[in-house]
């Protein structure tokens, strides 16, 4: 070991040593496909395990972990691994959906907020500061139950809370391109808005609006499981990891941990699978921290 | 790094929602100790602290339903129910039916005191009916045209028509006092019962003591503590010595827990599912769809009554904390054993579909008739476990046999608006024959929660109406059991099949081993309540 790896060792951050000897691209790279290897394999298993072991059967309830049924069994005898992929996946498309739209929406009120003058500007900052100001949850909660709760209510409510932090980044972005030389110049050169917003503007606000897409995710997924832990989400006989935790929490005093343990674990493996793809892309694509 | 602090504040995020219910549970139980002595050797002796019962939205007023079921602890009332379910006098000593049945006499003993001293009397009884039927709660009054007391220990009921069980009316209504009732009843209960309200932190615990000036034997335990628990709570509570009593679900049956032993007791608390009886035909009056096309057809019900194993269903979904059930009222005196189903046949099953014109044409393992699917959604109670176990696991049980059945979990309120127009489980199970009249006339089609799938048959109508109008309790009977099959018809699986009734639940308590709780019986609707009937002769042993 050569006395820069004891250094680095001396500094004590683990990922050092866990790629130790490449350069900070390659280890950035392989972050990147390592979470994104796991979070296609979960995709995978959506596809290849099949429904029936999610059926009832009563013969084999509450079975602890075994090599033919990884997370053991509920008490319904439902094979809890995957119930558990299953639920992810709902996860993931519930996290999809909603993260697009609030996306979509962060990047309309701030582009408008940043060029549409001081009115505009200060009506998305007051809907900013408002939606900021409600926790997310109880917003959620309403719009979950005034829809009915099912899925659609829980993609509509987590959609419309989480755009107001990236609005707010992308706003600041604009902001300072809007002073920038090039986009001076082609004002007076005549371009129209329109022009200069999709030519010169959206460019530069790619990165940030994909990136802020991801770190999205693992928010939007925890308060799926959230909302649906709560009550308020997904009917009980669905597949998704908050029904799958909270079911698990009447069952806990009897000693089945493995209801709640693989469930959360997985759960948590995807949302950090997710930030850490989130943050490495950001070192990526975003020259001011290249170097990170 | 931005990403980091995202993840820790998820982190907090979900520590905090775990750290919600945790301590949640725990705020809970903190009352127990602070008033009851967490200890059953600490506990004084003539206390009782149990988690065994919700608590009722009504309060504690009988006017509005408090006591249907079990002992209405504040109150009293006129008529009860020994342990082998025969009608006895309680306030009343003595009751006269008239030739015509349309007229009740009642007598009340002298000697009966209201807990804040004062007498109860006629008057007081004549309040209590007038003003139930007025409040138009779950205790339906409709039949009772007139009540008026005669002098001051005698009063008399006039009916609409014959009811041979308007007895069980006078078991389960207790009798409130005409000048201490006002808005605030429900939350300060003064009744002429053995016990008296101490205490009640909504959402939390009663406390009730023992009433001194009760007419009755003195119960034994003269300070009592319900705690308003969940049931894993209520399960841990039991486990921490917290609880003398604790109620618990199935899935909990089979775990020991030292100093206590398990209680099952058998009930008619039953769990069965409501098939929409006619085609889908229009809405109701508030606009709420009526009517199934698929589960209108009588093979589909059939099938479904003798295919399904009820007895896997009790070992699987209950624990084997359970029976078989076959009628809403399995066992009670009005029953008619014949419709007792040779069940978990799919043979005889599949013969029926198949002669009724069932048949998979397309080859995706469901049938078809003239292009209509056998396919139809069970809803059940998103928050009840056993349902839902039930309902999945009969959905499973008739996917082979080519009926597609779609297990859903809703809310009550969703149940309300989706109940006419499809299969729901239901439970009920009652002491009360009026049940089966409920369920089952067609005057009660779309009435509140009752005929909810729009069942009719001219012949039951009618034989229930007989049983209404006899004298006698064994010629009711008789009415009854023709009612369910008489050979030809009836509202049985053997007939019509409108229910499939699959279970009657196990009521599962853990009871302290040296805690005597007397001759229990068979348990109604309503877990927790009913259990505490005969809660004035418990004692330790």
């Amino acid at each position: 070991m050569s006395k820069s790896g004891i250094s680095y060792l001396a500094a004590g951050s683990k990922e050092v040593r866990l790629f130790k000897g490449m350069n900070l691209r390659t280890k950035t790279l392989i972050s990147i496909g390592l979470t994104v290897v796991l979070l296609m394999l979960i995709i995978a298993g959506n596809f290849t395990l099949s429904a029936d072991n999610i059926s009832t059967n009563f013969e084999i309830k509450n079975q602890p972990p075994s090599a033919v049924n990884l997370f053991g069994t509920d008490w319904l005898g439902r094979d809890m691994f995957t119930r558990t992929v299953k639920g992810l996946n709902i996860s993931l498309a519930v996290g999809m959906i909603a993260s697009f739209v609030s996306a979509v929406i962060a990047l309309v009120l701030g582009i408008s907020a940043a060029t549409l003058g001081k009115r505009v500007d200060g009506l998305v900052t007051w809907l900013i500061d408002l939606f900021l100001g409600v926790p997310h949850l109880v917003i959620i909660i309403l719009i979950a139950f005034a829809m009915g709760g099912g899925i659609r209510g829980v993609i509509v409510g987590v959609a419309v809370t989480h755009w107001p932090s990236l609005a707010r980044v992308i706003r600041a972005e604009v902001m300072q391109l809007r002073s920038a030389d090039y986009i001076q110049v082609a004002q007076k050169l005549g371009k129209s808005r329109w022009w200069i917003a999709t030519k010169h503007l959206l460019p530069h606000l790619a990165p940030q609006f994909f990136i802020g897409l991801i770190l999205l995710f693992p928010h939007a997924i925890l308060h799926e499981a959230g909302i649906s832990f709560l009550g308020f989400g997904l009917s009980p006989e669905t597949p998704a990891i908050g029904i799958i935790l909270s079911e698990s929490m009447r069952y806990l005093s009897t000693g089945m941990w493995w209801l709640a343990f693989f469930p959360g674990l997985a759960l948590l493996v995807m949302v950090r699978s997710f930030d850490i793809l989130g943050s490495n892309l950001l070192l990526l694509f975003d020259p001011h921290r290249a170097r990170e | 790094m931005q990403g980091g602090k995202r993840f820790i504040f998820s982190l907090v995020f979900i520590s905090f929602i775990f750290a919600l219910f945790f301590f949640s549970g725990c705020f809970e139980q903190v009352p127990a100790t602070e008033n009851g002595g967490a200890d059953t050797d600490e506990a004084p002796k003539d206390e009782l602290i149990l988690a065994v019962g919700y608590e009722p939205d009504e309060g504690w007023d009988p006017v509005a339903g408090w006591g249907r079921y079990g002992s209405p602890l504040f109150q009293s009332t006129l008529l009860k129910r020994d342990s082998n379910l025969r009608i006895e006098n309680d306030l009343a000593t003595s009751y006269e039916v008239s030739e015509d049945a349309l007229t009740w006499t009642v007598t009340i003993r002298d000697d009966a005191v209201f807990s804040d001293g004062e007498k109860l009397t006629a008057g007081d009884v004549v309040f209590t009916f007038q003003k139930t039927k007025e409040s138009g709660s779950v205790v339906d009054l409709n039949l009772l045209t007139e009540v008026k007391a005669l002098d001051d220990y005698t009063i008399e009921f006039t009916l609409e028509r014959p009811h041979s069980a308007f007895s069980a009316i006078l078991v389960s209504t207790g009798i409130v006092p005409e000048h201490a009732y006002d808005s605030n009843y429900a939350e300060n209960p003064v009744g002429s019962g053995p016990f008296k309200l101490l205490q009640w932190d909504k959402g939390q615990q009663l406390i009730v003591e023992a009433n001194p000036l009760y007419y009755g034997e003195q119960p034994f335990f003269k300070r009592i503590t319900f705690l308003f628990l969940e049931e894993d709570a209520a399960f841990a509570a039991a486990r921490a010595g917290e609880v003398q009593i604790a109620a618990i679900p199935h899935a909990f049956g089979d775990q020991q827990v030292s100093g206590m032993s398990l209680v099952n007791l058998e009930s008619i608390d039953n769990r069965g599912i409501m098939f929409p009886f006619v085609k889908a035909s229009g809405e109701t009056e508030d606009g709420k769809p009526i009517g199934n096309d698929v589960t209108a057809d009588l093979a589909i019900r059939q099938a479904i009554n003798i295919a399904v194993d009820r007895q896997a269903l009790v070992s699987g979904a209950l624990n084997g904390f359970g029976t078989p059930a076959y009628t809403v009222c399995d066992h009670m005196p009005w029953w008619n054993p014949e419709t007792v189903l040779n069940d978990a046949d799919f043979e005889s099953a599949a013969a029926i579909l198949a002669e009724a014109g069932w048949e998979d044409t397309d080859g995706d393992g469901i049938l078809e008739k003239n292009g209509l699917k056998a396919s139809f959604s069970l809803i059940y109670p998103a928050s009840d476990m056993t349902r839902q176990a039930l309902a999945l696991g009969v959905a499973e049980m008739i996917r082979p046999l080519g009926i597609d059945i779609k297990a859903e979990g809703k809310s009550w309120d969703d149940i309300q608006e989706l109940m006419h127009s499809n299969a729901v489980l239901f439970g009920w199970g009652s002491y009360d024959p009026i049940e089966m009249f409920n369920l089952y006339h067609s005057s009660m089609a779309g009435f509140s929660w009752y005929n909810t799938g729009f069942y009719s048959n001219a012949a039951v109508d009618e034989y229930m109406e007989l049983a209404l109008s006899a004298t006698s309790e064994e010629e009711a009977n008789s009415y009854w059991k023709k009612a369910q099959w008489d050979g030809e018809t009836g509202f049985s699986g053997k007939a019509d099949a409108p229910w499939a009734w699959l279970v009657n639940l196990g009521h599962l308590y853990l009871v302290d081993e040296n805690l005597d709780i007397g001759k229990q019986k068979v348990q109604p609707h309503g877990h927790g309540w009913p259990f505490t009937d005969n809660i004035a002769e418990w004692k330790w042993r």
